[in-house]
């Protein structure tokens, strides 16, 4: 039994990495730009073709593939805020519809690019740790490493840099930032770079552990929107903890119930969180 | 002239909001624009700072026009807003809220001797340097706004309605520091409601009324004026 269970946790705590990537690239965009990235989902799955195509195809090192990933779509985020978001900058819900045939065309691409099939990797890295009965395989093991990395290196960027402290400063409130002499095109380009290509690297990393298709993003964009809600809408390290509780949850539901179930449960969550504090965990403020 | 407003119009949804507004604002002292609300005071100062697009007319200042500039490079220009409202960020703590000013300096010892000169100006903001500025009393909150426009160094404040929802004792305390600001050197434009204070601090003004500049003059001359007595003094 407490092989099960250490199993379980280590199951949730790699959900819970990869999912975080994603929920705080997301929130972070929200924060910044007051829109709602539809596209994220497909963000992530852009990143795992690129791992698709570099590693599985043209055969370059697994982690030159991840950077590409990483790079590659922050670029796929700078030209979404140039082209989308900030012609729509005063209209939110234009945004989100841009984003909606964003996430179209990015689809669409993938499909023309790597046909409907499942796509399998081989995997990179092979080799597992085993603890007490429990298996963590090296291929998760990365993944978990890197949000922790990455997440951290966000948390210090955002606290301890002048471009962070005046994203942070955007976040709270725009024009009143920009009266400080920041730049909001600027501050909109990183936040925006860094939100994707959290997903993109995301994406990248789980690749060989997910077998991609052009529709992946569907189910990763539900989840994250309900981590979203659950952390507070806009709180960065409410999203981490909403991920981290979300995952758990849905992980422990899924191994001793099922997948179904844990679907259900996790919108019961949601819910819950709405009715009782419908400013989400982390109660963020109200946005002006 | 320090700041020429020209004939500025500015549109929301087709609505004008201002229509032909000229203000000039010399290189010392104190302008301030007094109106009920909606007359479009906020509107100009936005529209000097960027935030607002005007739909015709220029905006000049220091020989330089500035009204297609972005509110960052308005900034950079030299122009700092205390925006209505004060707009001070809440979850940044005080000290933080004040070093935003200083965003685009890079004479990183004046910032720090600057930002000591503040809090020996607002003492009760160096108590509180460490707590988060939502947490803060109105007036203290205005302090912050105020602080962190002059961490910026700037060759002109705009002031929109330093006075709102404060306390009178702290309404003094305001115009003490208003006085203070302009003494050092930099010039003031005061947008109030609160006219009777706005006439005394300052030394020309101007009236809006729906968009428009219905009068301006010496505040002396404007604080006897008849029509300003009835409307905006309450005598
Ligand atoms: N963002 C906006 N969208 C549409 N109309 C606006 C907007 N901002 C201001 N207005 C309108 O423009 C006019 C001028 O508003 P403004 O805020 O400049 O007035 P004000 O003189 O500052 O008033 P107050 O003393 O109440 O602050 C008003 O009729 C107002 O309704
Ligand atoms: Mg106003």
């Amino acid at each position: 039994m407490t092989e099960i269970i250490l199993q379980t946790t280590l199951n949730a705590v790699y959900a819970a990495s990869y999912m975080s990537l994603i929920a705080v690239g997301l929130v972070l965009i929200f924060g910044v730009m007051g829109v709602i990235n539809f596209a994220h989902g497909e963000l992530y799955m852009a990143g795992a073709y690129t791992v698709v195509a570099l590693y599985s195809h043209l055969n370059f090192p697994f982690l030159i593939a991840v950077a590409a990933g990483l790079a590659f779509v922050g670029l796929l985020g700078i030209l979404m805020e140039y082209s989308l978001f900030r012609p729509l900058r005063d209209n939110p819900l234009g945004g989100l519809i841009a984003s909606i045939g964003f996430l179209l065309m990015l689809q669409t691409a993938a499909v023309l690019g790597f046909g409907v099939r499942m796509a399998h990797i081989k995997p990179p890295i092979q080799g597992k740790i085993e603890l007490l009965g429990a298996v963590l395989t090296y291929q998760r093991f990365l993944v978990i490493a890197a949000a922790i990395l990455l997440l951290t290196g966000l948390y210090l960027f955002l606290r301890k840099t002048k471009i962070g402290w005046a994203m942070r400063a955007c976040a709270q409130d725009r024009e009143a930032a920009a009266l400080q002499g920041i730049s909001l095109n600027q501050i909109t380009r990183i936040a925006m770079f860094i939100g994707a290509s959290l997903a993109g690297v995301a994406g990248a990393l789980t690749a060989p552990l997910v077998s991609p298709t052009p529709y992946m993003g569907h189910s990763v964009i539900v989840t994250a929107f309900i981590i979203i809600i659950v952390g507070g809408i806009g709180h960065l390290e409410g999203a981490v903890v909403a991920a981290v509780l979300y995952a758990f949850v849905h992980t422990f539901v899924t191994t001793f119930y099922d997948g179904v179930v844990a679907d259900i449960v996790g919108l019961v969550l949601m819910l819950l969180v709405l009715v009782i504090k419908p400013t989400g965990l982390f109660g963020a403020r109200e946005r002006a | 002239m320090l700041l020429e407003i020209r004939d500025i119009q500015v549109h929301y949804n087709g609505v004008a909001a201002l229509k032909r507004v000229s203000i000039e604002v010399p290189v010392d002292g104190i302008v301030t624009i007094i109106g009920a609300n909606g007359a479009g005071k906020s509107t100009t100062l936005r529209a000097v700072s960027g935030l607002t697009a005007i739909s015709s007319g220029e905006i000049w200042f220091d020989g330089a026009r500035i009204d297609t500039l972005p509110p960052d490079k308005v900034v950079a220009r030299g122009i700092a807003q205390v925006p209505e409202g004060r707009r001070i960020f809440p979850d940044l703590t005080v000290e933080e809220n004040l070093r935003t000013g200083a965003y685009l300096r890079t004479d990183a010892a004046a910032v720090e001797r600057d930002l000591d000169g503040i809090f020996v100006r607002f003492p009760r903001l160096k108590e509180r340097r460490r707590q988060w500025a939502k947490t803060l009393s109105g007036g203290e909150q205005q302090m912050v706004a105020i602080g962190r426009a002059l961490m910026a160094k700037p060759r002109l404040l705009l002031l929109d309605e330093p006075s709102m929802g404060l306390a009178p004792v702290v309404i003094l305390e305001i115009a003490r520091i208003i006085k203070e600001i302009v003494a050092n050197g930099v010039p003031v434009v005061l947008v109030e409601q609160n006219a009777e204070l706005a006439l005394g601090l300052a030394n020309y003004a101007y009236v809006l009324e729906t968009g428009t500049v219905s009068l301006h003059g010496a505040s002396r001359d404007l604080h006897e004026n008849e029509h300003v007595k009835r409307a905006y003094l309450g005598v």
